[in-house]
Order: structure tokens, then sequence, then C-alpha cells
């Protein structure tokens, strides 16, 4: 067995230590004797988007997303799209996440249209929403308790249809108001959990993993590890919360 | 002085006297109330004050100690802001405690290192005659934002004193893109091609693609990092010939480097006192300040040589039979850096890593993630034990468990004191990597255990 991860736009979406859950996907596949390939797809790349178990696509800088809005127009966006639909495992995260939706307004009202996959509008807001937070993820998103780090400005709202991925916790969430934390439709995580979200959250990296290989292999079980240090450091922080 | 000065002084030295008794620093929160009472107390104290100021992501407070020696050997009387507290009330308490109580400076020279988002409300005040932007990386962006916030504010802070001479990294494409916009003068420092071997580009770059043209850049050589030879192959935004610049390195040691420099196209061999690639900038940008500033070339050289670094900056102690270094940690530029010298080093060696989350440190641990820990691998050999400790000594745990070391050889210890016990019979050496909160606390009680100055005795 092995599993085809994708980096989606490392060079530009790569803050606050994203490449972290690359890591973790990799090494709790390769811990269980399933293979891992990750490939990096970078701004400008030709290479297609089919044929990828997983996608994972980061948060990035202001100044990048202007870069990236070009390439996702051309062509990139509908490959997302068809792959979403065709049932492949995304995990996104702010940016990343942001950019599945309708558009990003700015504060000052400038538009910045954006694929359209998930039913969900950004605003930015005056202020930023930063700090240690967690979450409840509903029970079609297994249900388990997460643990991250925030920092957004985007206030994020779901359109009817589209559930949360969880419930917040403590902290803001989509838009520290309605106490919803990012989106779940189909296989497509996404969630304003920043950076290494998979290392300290075992339990929600091997939801992912499972849904893929279910996907692609008709059934899975992932062997149970070791994971006295990922729980230790996940509960240490939902003490703190 | 008005009366407000006045006032704001004694309060100022009234404040600062209080906290030594009761056996703080006392380096920020004296000026703080001062300026409350005279908000433009620091203007009026830095009026007739030549003033070297140091910003950027890392090497401020190395590159200030080595601007201080440099000053030293030319003979000139300065004060400096040798705390760390280098925010406008930190700055302000500074000058204060420079002063006498009529508010008359007692010193005609200052070296400042000023912190980045500080610096929109200290240059305007201070008007320095030499700023050194050092670099430009990821850091702390639960308080500074992105990068390019930061190169902002920085320019926004250059804008208000246009007469200042700018000194900056040419190798770093952030800084530099600051003499695009500005009217002030720029002089260049940095690595020259082969000067070390270069290395392939990094997977984590800051500084992707052009600040001009958002074109991805193309690079001649990488020293570390973004920095290198950089140049858009659209607009032309290119890599400045540096005026200070290292066309050889020499000699790498466990303590030091030995240089080849050209001062303006001179040629001189320079030591440095402090070990690693990145104190090889910080030296070549604090001669090009000290030399702008009018201090002799053989004076500056020779400042190198003999200065010594800040608290926790690759600080050297004896601890028993063992040979330890402290080597602060605060973003992934600079941790990788550590990396790299611990790469470097002969001997077996015990590895503490000290995670904290204040404030000062940046409340998002994620940074660790962005730090090449993966590389610890290829030295397990002569890792004795590796130590973790500080509030999120769990996440630093499992970080290296992701970066391949086994978990089972990991100590998670939170007792400083026990730590530090418990290397006191050791014959290894002993590597120290806190972050910033974590080194004033680690530092503590080193300097119990081995002698050594208080932080604010710098």
């Amino acid at each position: 067995m092995e599993l085809k991860i994708c980096h989606l736009y490392p060079d530009v979406l790569n803050l606050y230590g994203d490449g972290g859950n690359i890591v973790c996907m990799q090494k709790r596949l390769l811990w269980r004797g399933v293979g891992a390939e990750v490939t990096r797809l970078g701004i400008g790349s030709a290479a297609s988007l089919a044929g990828y178990d997983l996608v994972f696509i980061g948060g990035g800088q202001d100044f990048e997303q202007q870069v990236l809005l070009a390439d996702l127009h051309r062509g990139r966006a509908d490959e997302i799209r068809a792959a979403a639909n065709d049932g492949v495992v995304f995990l996104t995260i702010c940016g990343g996440y942001q950019m599945l939706g309708h558009y990003y307004e700015t504060f000052d009202g400038k538009r910045c249209d954006f694929i359209g996959l998930l039913d969900l509008v950004t605003v930015g807001a005056k202020q930023r929403m930063i700090g240690n937070y967690k979450f409840r993820c509903t029970e079609s998103a297994g249900g388990s308790t997460v643990v991250g780090f925030e920092n957004h400005s985007g206030r994020t709202m779901l359109g009817s249809s589209l559930e949360p991925l969880g419930t917040v916790l403590s902290g803001y969430g989509n838009n520290g108001e309605d106490k919803t934390e990012g989106a779940h439709w189909k296989n497509v995580f996404g969630t304003y959990s920043h950076g290494p979200m998979l290392p300290k959250n075992p339990e929600f990296c091997d939801l992912l993993l499972r849904t893929a290989l279910e996907r692609k292999y008709g059934s899975s079980s992932l062997e149970p590890l070791d994971d006295a240090a990922e729980k230790t450091a996940h509960d240490e922080m939902c003490g703190k919360l | 002085m008005n009366l407000k000065a006045i006032l704001a002084i004694a309060l100022c030295k009234l404040l600062r006297l209080l906290s030594r008794l009761l056996g703080r620093g006392g380096t920020a929160m004296p000026g703080r109330w001062a300026l409350k009472l005279c908000p433009d107390l620091l203007a009026r104290l830095s009026k007739n004050v030549k003033t070297v100021v140091i910003t950027g992501t890392n090497g401020k407070t190395t590159s200030a100690r080595i601007v201080e020696q440099a000053f030293r050997e030319q003979g000139l009387s300065y004060l400096a802001n040798r705390s760390g507290a280098n925010l406008l009330s930190g700055v302000t308490t500074e000058f204060v405690m420079n002063c006498t109580l009529g508010g008359k400076m007692k010193k005609e020279y200052a070296v400042i290192e000023c912190d980045e988002a500080a610096t929109v409300k200290v240059f305007p005040q201070l008007r320095p005659q030499v700023v050194i932007v050092t670099n430009l990386f990821r850091d702390q962006l639960d308080r500074f934002g992105e990068v390019t916030h930061t190169l902002g504010n920085i320019r926004t802070a250059l804008e208000s004193v246009p007469e200042a001479t700018i000194c900056l990294n040419a190798d770093c494409s952030l800084c530099s893109s600051l003499a695009l916009s500005l009217p002030n003068r720029a002089v260049y420092f940095g690595l020259e091609q082969g000067a070390v071997p270069s290395r392939a580009k990094a997977a984590l770059s800051d500084a992707t693609h052009c600040i001009r043209c958002k074109t991805e850049y193309e690079y001649d050589y990488v020293s570390y990092g973004h920095l290198g030879g950089f140049r858009c192959p659209k607009c032309g935004y290119a890599r400045h010939a540096a005026d200070y610049a290292v066309t050889e390195l020499i000699e790498q040691r466990s303590s030091g480097s030995t240089v080849a420099v050209s001062i303006r196209g001179e040629k001189q061999i320079a030591e440095i006192n402090l070990p690693a690639l990145y104190n090889v900038y910080n030296a070549i940008g604090a001669l090009a300040a000290s030399v702008e500033m009018g201090v002799e070339k053989e004076k500056a050289l020779h400042a190198l040589a003999v200065f010594k670094g800040g608290f926790g900056r690759m600080e050297a102690f004896q601890l028993g039979r063992a040979d330890v270094r402290m080597m602060l940690i605060k973003n992934p530029a600079g941790c990788n850096q550590v990396i790299d010298y611990l790469e470097g080093l002969r001997n077996r060696f015990v590895l503490v890593i000290c995670l904290n989350d204040r404030g000062a440190d940046g409340t998002d641990v994620s940074w660790i993630w962005d730090a090449e820990f993966e590389r610890l691998n290829s030295i397990a050999g002569r890792i004795e034990k590796i130590i973790v400790s500080g509030d999120r000594a769990q996440d630093m745990r499992v970080r290296l468990k992701y970066a391949g070391i086994p978990d089972a050889s990991i100590t998670v210890e939170h007792d400083y004191e026990k730590i530090v016990s418990s290397l006191e019979t050791l014959e290894t050496d002993i590597c120290l990597m806190p972050t910033y909160t974590a080194t004033l606390e680690l530092r503590e009680v080193m300097v119990r255990h081995c002698g050594g100055k208080q932080f604010w005795e710098g």
C-alpha cells in the first residue's frame, strides 16, 4: 500500500511550520509499513494534480498570495475542483483554506476572487485573531478534540449547506462569533489551525490517512502507534485552554 | 530642558534606583513612566548624541557588542542598551541613566539595538547617524506579522530620518530593497560569491519572489536561508555589490572564524571572536557601521577579534570540566545556523533545548517545525544525550520524534537547577539552546553554578 501526497504551493504557502503536517503524515504511514510518496508542486509547475490521494495546502503571506492567484487561474483551480469532487482527501489550512471559498474581501473593500469550491466567504477584519485554541470535530470528521494555534485577520462565514469541521471550545475559529471552526465537505478538510496541526493531533491525522486509504484500497485498518509523546503534548495544551 | 523633562528624568532615575534595590533590572519600566510625563524625552536627550542603531531579525545584540568594542578601541565615550530592552521605553531609560539631573548627556555616542516593530517610534526621536539592518527572516509571526510587514515598519521608520546612512545586508533581498525607495545614503555589506561553498536553495525561503515585480528570483549562490547572490530575471532587481565584503572564509573553528575581507576594495584579514556563519555576517555589518561612524579601519578590525558576545549569544561557560555554549534560538533561520554549528563540532556533547512560548519568545511555537532538526540525525553519534525543557518541552519532544530521533532517548526535565546539576559532573561538552525567556532563566542558574554577570550588567 502506498499513498501519494501532494504538497501544493510549498514555495509560497509555507508559513508557520506547515511542513510539519507533511512530515507527520509521511512518518505515520511509514511507521505502519505503508508507503508515502510526497511531491511538491510549486507556482508555475506544469505537472498535473491528478493521481494524488492526499493534497495539502498551507497558509501564506499576503504578499505571496497575489502570485498565487495568477497560477490558480491558469488551470490549477479546475484541477483542485475535479480532485475534490472525486473524493481526494484535502487538508487545507488558513490561506489555503480561505482559497477554496468564493472570495476574500480585504478590510478596505478590495475583493479577491478564489476558486469557489466551498460555499464560504472570508472578510478581513481589523483585529487579528491570534492564540492557542481548541475545537471538537463533528462526528462526521471523527469527533476528536484538536488543539492548535490560529493567527488570522480573515473572518470566514460558512454557507448554510456547508458543515463546519468542528465547534470551538476555546479561541476564535472561523470568525470569533458563531463558534464554528473550519469546514468539511466530502473529503475536504479546511481549518485555521495553522502550521504543524497534525503532530499534536494524531487522531485527526489518522482520520485523514484512513480516509485516503479507504478511498484507494476499499478498506483500511491502521495499526495503533505508540502516541505517548503526541498525546502528552496534546493533553498538556488542552489543559491550559 | 523644560520642567516636564526635568521631572521625567528625576522620576526615571528614581524608579530605576527602586528597581535595583528590589533586585530587578529596571531596564524598561522607568523609561515607560518618564515618557508618559514627557513624550519627547528621548528626542531631547539624544539631540547631540551620535548614534548607531542596529535593527533586523537576527544578530542585533552581537552586532551591537562589536560596534561597542570598536568605539572602545577608538576611545569614544558611548552609552548602549546592553540589557536587551530595545523598545522606546528601554532606549529612553538608557539615555536617562547617562544624563545629569539637569538633562545634560554625559556621553557623546550611543550604540542602540532596536526591535524591528519599535523602529517607527524610536527613529524619529533618536535620529541616528547610521542604521544597520542585519537581515529579515520570518520571526514571531504572532507579534510582528508577516516579514514584509516588518520591512514596511523599518521603511516607515527610515523615512523619518533621511539624513541617516543605512548599512544594508546586500545578500538579503528584503533588506536591500529599502534603498530602492529611500533617499538615504546606503552602504552594503555581505558575503561575496565563493566566500563560502554555495548551498542548495533552501526548501524554505522567506523571499522567493521579487519584492518589486513578484517574479521568482534566480541565485548565483546561497549562503544560508534566502541570503545570497539573488537577481530578478524580469525587472533586474539584484544583489548590490558589497562595499564591505567577506571574500573568503579562511577557517571556521568552534570558538571563532578567520576571514578575508574587502573594505571598499582594500583587502584585510580579520579574526572573529565568535563562531558560526551568522556571526560572520554580524561582524561584517558591524565593521561597516563602525567605519561609517568614523572608527579607524584597523581599530574596527581589531574589535572583531576581541569583542565579547552578549548573554546567551554563543556565550561560553565552564561548568566543572565541561565546555558549555549557550546559543539563543528564536526563529528557524537562527536555529538552523546553530544546527550548522553543532554539525561542525568534533567533540561529543549533551544537547539541552529549552522552548518557551511567552510574549518575548513568540506565543506560537510552530516555528520549530521550520527549523531543520532532522540534521541532528547525521551527527547522532556525537550527541551524548538530549534534554528538552521549557514551557513547551512536550512540543519540542514531538518535534524531535518526527525528526527521527527515538523518543526513548529524549529526556524531559522542567527544572533548570536539576538539569545544570546533572551536567556538572560531565566531561563532554554541553550545548544549550534556549529561547529568549528561557535564556534569562537558564542563564541565571548557569551563572550561579559557573559565575558571571546578571543580564542587566551585560
